[in-house]
């Protein structure tokens, strides 16, 4: 490193002193002036002669950069993506962006005041500035007031410096070396900053990443998934039997399938047939007939079914006379609680198709034992 | 505003040509619009003496220095209270036209038959006097102290009106909660807000800032108040920066909670104001009051600048009449009015209040000289 | 009429001086070691009682905490239809104490109030601690703790956004923006002051401690102009805050329909109030800082007094707050507010309404009287009234509000459990705690404001910054 003199440093107990050199020192013209205090001097500015601080147009200009960010990314997340109407607002509710397009504007400002101070502006952290390890700077945080000529090229004259330090009223006169400052931008330095920054994100993500898919597996957050109560298709310690699910209790009913025509099958004789002759509830009786009926009582109805010959049973033949003569209410009576072999079918027909199977059943009969009558054509 | 002198013959004959207009307009344009118009100057020169007092009555309270060089303007502002009360006294003919709780029909009404009493001429006028009352007290202990004291140079006066000042809030929290909801939410009175007082306070004491900044850069300009400074204009244009944040947060919180609640009965008042071409004029306000001054004075440079600062000032006052039409005059029903009848009142009441600030500015020293801590004012940095 | 100042100047009584900011001679280095020497020290054994007297606060807070995620929201005393009580109620109580904080800083030194100087490090300082407390409320009180990063809007499998229409949200962004902005505003006025410490400390750790956290601060004048601008910048966008920040968590409130909550006027009262809680705590803590660490001379009692006046002022405007409720309860003509209204004053939590007026609004007028904002006793006898009434406040707007809205057959009374009492307590426990350790750990006066404003500090051109 360059054992050159950067800078020669002088103190000065109070802040006129210090205001009364800066003039005298800057008309010497043996280098940059720059003070050092514990606190900010009022019109040091003006008396060193610094540029104003761009710190303002920066705030600025980030700031309205944060409110367009902000009420941009709201808009296109509650109108453009995913739509939503919710409390009954429309999707594109400037107003409620309000609020959080102020938060971040702010957000954005004061981070551009705070970062682009001191990374930016005053290009800190920065530890290797000479003044730093002097022996003046302990004064320098505390109570005194130091003034330094800094080489502003290779023709630094430290002496003649000092000598202007001097007569202007300093005391403690230091001469400081050059500062560490190897060149910022590297590309070394900027490859190992972006590559440790990508590290550092990806060793993030991953961490975040795991955590957030294993801790839940963990006691107490698991216990919203262990939930006392019943699961579908699941062991169940609350029952006898183990079981989760249950059976239905005996004597329960599926709505539609109440078993309407209790009592004697006489007193179902006044049961009114409440379908009328449509060409489709001849169809659904049909149908019905044919997946319930026919395997007992045949396809037309004689009591030829399929299944007797092989259990040896005798169903009824429905085109005896003792049938044809039942009144509607008690075949009905018998499709609902069943007779003698034939098992109540309340459970498996709804209403409506018990009465459509009883027309269906008419049908039949009336087809066994047509008339003349029942050839004549029916006027349209 | 670096207009000449305006020759005292030019002004008197403006407002002799409002006059007429405003007669006028009574007859031509119907008492409705009349007493609409009315109303409107009442509450604008009321506020902005409110305000002006309230600028006083805060100085003392927080024992401010670097104000004390630019205290005697707000004080001669707020003497527009004077005049305020006969224009007031006059505005209560508005209450049984304009207003419908104080109609007959209210007694009846699902909503105003409660609060009938309370909405009648009678109460009303009690009310009104009484606030009238309490600002001429004010007045009185503020200004006339103030003026006094130039001539007796005795600090006693500063004891007294640090005594006074939270006094003074006191009556002004009452006042302007009074202008705010009898005068202007009272024209709609099935209508509620209770931030409606804040609302007219920020007004009015907006107006009080822009109507000193203006006064002080007119004198400034006439050579008078030597030693005002650019520190005391930045303090000025930070209050009327501040301010005009402050009016926008009440005015869209107001807003932004109806809106987002959609209750019908309060709802209607926004309503009405982005119907048509109220419409055009809530974006006006919107942009005139708030977008335009602030970042016309958000740099630190603006906030100093003399020529910025009259601009901006003009502009608030502006807006401050356009805020008050437009809580004032949707009552009519339709679009809005404007026509020979407002430009009339506005001749005449503009000129009024200029002719009595022009009187004003004669009142008293520019400066309190007799204010012990008028020095340290003088001296005030940054 | 011209007038020329100087020549009629008239002499300032007594009774009209105000009194120095410091006693006694107090010089930039005798300020170092009074207030820099604390960190070096070992406390005293009253700290470490006081200590364990918080933690063991913030360890039965913990402990609640924990019970509350093993074993649900169930061990609140919240039911329907009190949904949301102490979880909401200390959320609103801490956010608002943290508001003194920023006003001190923030806006004090826009309006260039110098008594601030000596408090503000500390105020800032239970900002941030105070903001720690009540984010803590919202995280804890969902259903489902480990999934409160949901609130935030990031790209994620279930396709789904947050729903920004939601106050709650707006309250997630203004709470994290507020704590981030205060604490970069703490730590950039730290700077300086850490390099004081870095300068003057003789122990190896802690030097290489303050001088990586000093950034390598020197003091140059070029860094003190940005810096001084940074600072300014960073005030008035605090300030910003203040303002917005307990707005739009009293729009959490005044969004909705329930009567006694859809108020417009939420937003400046809550702030007003913020401000009043805040200003108390600060009040309360100073007492004892200032007692206990012999800072009496940079302390002083006009600090005191000039705090104590504004706890006067924001009880003025909280009695404006109250009438003005009262009186749109009436004016509304609408039975669902008025009964609210009478709940407050009459109904079965009116102790509570009475508390909330009693500490906030009578006992404060105390203040009125110099005797009273001079004397300990009397002072924190009103702050600690403001604290609790503050939070009573809370409490009468929230519960009050919730358990009879419009639906009689839905009203019900609430009754806090243990668990919830364990949690507050807990929270106070975590903000002292914090408290002691800054107390001892960094310098609670900023040193580096506090001598610019001594005198002689500034060059002199006979001018004055008041």
């Amino acid at each position: 490193m360059s054992k050159k003199s950067y800078a020669v440093l002088g103190l000065f107990d109070t802040p006129d002193a210090l205001m009364h050199a800066i003039p005298k020192l800057r008309a010497a013209k043996l280098g940059t002036v720059e003070a050092y205090t514990p606190y900010p001097i009022h019109g040091i500015d003006d008396a060193l002669g610094l540029r104003r601080s761009p710190l303002g147009g920066m705030v600025l200009v980030m700031g309205v950069l944060g409110a367009l960010t902000a009420f941009g990314f709201q808009y296109w997340i509650s109108a453009i993506d995913y739509p939503i109407i919710t409390g009954g607002k429309s999707a594109a509710s400037w107003e409620a962006f309000v609020p959080i397009m102020f938060e971040v504007t702010v957000l954005f400002a004061t981070f551009t005041a705070g970062l682009g101070m001191l990374l930016l502006l005053n290009r800190l952290p920065f530890f290797g500035h000479p003044v730093l390890s002097s022996k003046a700077m302990k004064g320098i945080t505390r109570d005194r007031y130091a003034l330094a000529l800094e080489a502003e090229s290779e023709a630094f004259d430290s002496a003649a410096a000092a000598q202007a330090l001097e007569a202007a009223g300093a005391a403690d006169i230091e001469v400081l070396p050059a500062p560490d400052r190897s060149p910022f931008l590297t590309s070394d330095y900027i490859l190992r900053t972006l590559g440790s920054i990508f590290v550092a994100c990806l060793v993030a993500g991953l961490g975040i990443y795991s955590l957030i898919k294993w801790f839940p597996l963990l006691a107490p957050m698991k216990y919203m998934q262990d939930q006392p109560r019943l699961n579908a298709q699941k062991a169940s310690t609350f029952f006898k039997d183990g079981h989760g699910m249950q059976p239905p209790v005996p004597g329960t009913v599926a709505r539609g399938y109440l078993p309407t025509a209790t009592g004697t099958q006489e007193g179902s004789a006044t049961l009114v047939n409440p379908l009328p002759r449509t060409k489709d509830v001849f169809a659904q009786g049909r149908k019905v007939y044919i997946n319930r009926c026919e395997v007992c009582h045949g396809a037309l109805a004689n009591g030829a079914g399929s299944l007797t010959a092989a259990y040896g049973a005798k169903p009824a033949n429905l085109q005896a006379q003792q049938f044809r003569d039942y009144p509607d209410g008690k075949i009905y009576w018998a499709i609902v609680n069943g007779k003698n072999a034939m098992p109540a079918h309340a459970a498996y027909l709804t209403e409506p198709q018990r009465w459509a199977v009883v027309h269906y059943v008419r049908a039949l009969q009336r087809a066994q034992n047509a008339t003349d009558e029942d050839l004549k054509v029916v006027a349209p | 505003m670096s207009q000449p002198k305006p020759t005292p013959p030019l002004l008197l004959g403006a407002v002799a040509l409002g006059a007429a207009g405003v007669l006028g307009s009574y007859f031509a344009a119907g008492p409705e619009r009349f007493w609409a118009n009315w109303v409107l100057w009442f509450v604008l020169m009321f506020t902005l003496g409110l305000g002006s007092l309230f600028i006083v009555a805060l100085e003392h309270l927080v024992s401010a220095k670097w104000s004390v060089p630019i205290r005697r303007i707000p004080e001669r502002l707020a003497t527009l209270l004077l005049p305020a009360i006969p224009v007031g006294l006059i505005a209560l003919g508005a209450v049984p036209v304009l207003y419908p709780g104080a109609r007959p029909e209210a007694a009846h009404h699902p909503i105003l038959a409660g609060k009938a009493f309370w909405l009648s001429l009678p109460f009303f006028s009690v009310r009104t006097v009484a606030a009238f009352v309490l600002c001429v007290i004010a007045l009185a202990v503020l200004v006339g102290g103030s003026l006094k004291q130039d001539v007796s140079r005795d600090p006693a006066f500063n004891f007294r009106a640090r005594k006074f000042a939270p006094a003074f809030m006191a009556i002004f929290a009452l006042v302007i909660t009074l202008v705010a909801f009898d005068w202007v939410s009272g024209l709609t009175p099935e209508w509620y807000s209770d931030i409606f007082g804040v609302y007219i306070f920020a007004g009015a004491f907006l107006s009080g800032l822009a109507a000193t900044a203006l006064s002080l850069l007119y004198l400034q300009g006439e050579g008078r108040l030597e030693g005002v400074r650019q520190d005391h204009l930045y303090n000025l244009g930070a209050f009327l920066f501040a301010f005009t944040v402050f009016w926008s947060y009440i005015g869209f919180a107001q807003y932004m909670l109806m809106w987002y609640a959609n209750m019908p009965d309060e709802v209607i008042y926004y309503k009405v104001r982005l119907a048509g071409a109220w419409r055009a004029i809530t974006f006006a306000l919107a942009g005139l009051h708030f977008i335009l001054p602030f970042f016309a004075l958000v740099t630190r440079d603006a906030k100093r600048d003399p020529k910025r600062l009259r601009r901006v000032a003009l502009l608030m006052l502006t807006a401050h009449v356009l805020d008050i039409y437009w809580l004032i005059f949707p009552a009519l029903g339709g679009s809005p009015r404007f026509g020979w009848p407002e430009l009339s009142f506005a001749l005449f009441f503009l000129g009024g209040i200029l002719l009595w600030v022009r009187g004003a500015m004669q009142k008293g020293e520019d400066m309190p000289v007799g204010d012990p801590f008028l020095r340290e004012g003088l001296e005030f940095r940054l | 009429m011209r007038t020329d100042a100087s020549v009629h100047a008239v002499p300032i009584p007594e009774g009209l001086l105000e009194p120095a900011l410091t006693v006694g001679r107090v010089t930039p280095g005798s300020l170092d070691d009074q207030v820099l020497a604390f960190p070096e020290t070992k406390p005293p054994k009253q700290w470490y009682l006081a200590l364990a007297v918080t933690l063991t606060a913030l360890g039965i807070g913990v402990a609640c905490i924990g019970y509350t995620f093993t074993t649900g929201i169930g061990a609140w005393g919240n039911s329907s239809p009190v949904f949301w009580a102490f979880d909401i109620i200390n959320f609103v109580f801490w956010v608002g104490i943290g508001h003194a904080g920023t006003l001190i800083s923030a806006i004090l030194f826009l309006f260039r109030k110098r008594w601030r100087n000596a408090i503000a490090r500390f105020a800032e300082a239970m900002t941030i601690f105070a903001v720690m407390c009540a984010v803590i409320f919202p995280l804890i009180h969902v259903g489902r703790p480990w999934l409160a990063y949901w609130l935030f809007p990031y790209p994620n499998e279930r396709a789904l956004w947050t729903n920004f229409r939601s106050p709650l949200l707006w309250d997630v962004f203004a709470v994290n923006t507020y704590f981030s902005v205060s604490l970069m505003f703490w730590y950039l006025g730290l700077i300086p002051d850490i390099a004081s410490m870095r300068d003057r400390t003789t122990s190896k750790l802690r030097k290489t401690i303050y001088t990586v956290l000093a950034l390598g601060w020197r003091g140059a004048a070029s860094h003190w102009q940005h810096y001084e601008k940074a600072y300014l910048l960073l005030a008035g966008l605090a300030t910003g805050l203040v303002l917005s920040v307990h707005s739009v968590v009293s729009f959490d409130f005044a969004t909705s329909v329930v009567p006694g909550w859809h108020m417009t006027i939420f937003p400046p009262y809550f702030v007003a109030g913020a401000i009043f809680a805040g200003f108390s705590m600060v009040v309360i803590v100073l007492v004892v800082v200032r007692e206990t660490m012999q800072l009496k001379n940079l302390i002083t009692m006009r600090h005191l007094d000039v705090m104590n006046k504004v706890i006067l002022a924001m009880s003025c405007i909280m009695a404006y707050s109250y009438m003005m409720e009262g009186f749109t309860a009436w004016y509304s003509m609408n039975e669902y507010l008025h009964h609210g209204f009478m709940n407050i004053i009459t109904g079965t939590y009116g102790w509570a309404g009475w508390v909330t007026i009693s500490c906030n609004i009578f006992i404060p007028q105390l203040l009125w009287f110099k005797k009273c904002r001079s004397s300990y006793f009397w002072m924190i006898l009103v702050a600690i009234g403001v604290t609790i009434g503050m939070w009573f406040e809370r409490f009468v707007i929230i519960v009050i509000s919730l358990h009879q809205d419009y639906l009689p057959s839905a009203w019900r009374i609430y009754k806090p459990t243990m668990i919830d009492f364990g949690i507050l307590l807990g929270t106070f426990g975590l903000f002292f705690t914090l408290v002691l350790i800054f107390a001892r750990v960094l310098p609670v006066i900023a040193t580096t404001e506090v001598k610019a404003i001594l005198p002689d500090a500034q060059p002199s051109h006979g001018g004055s910054h008041e």
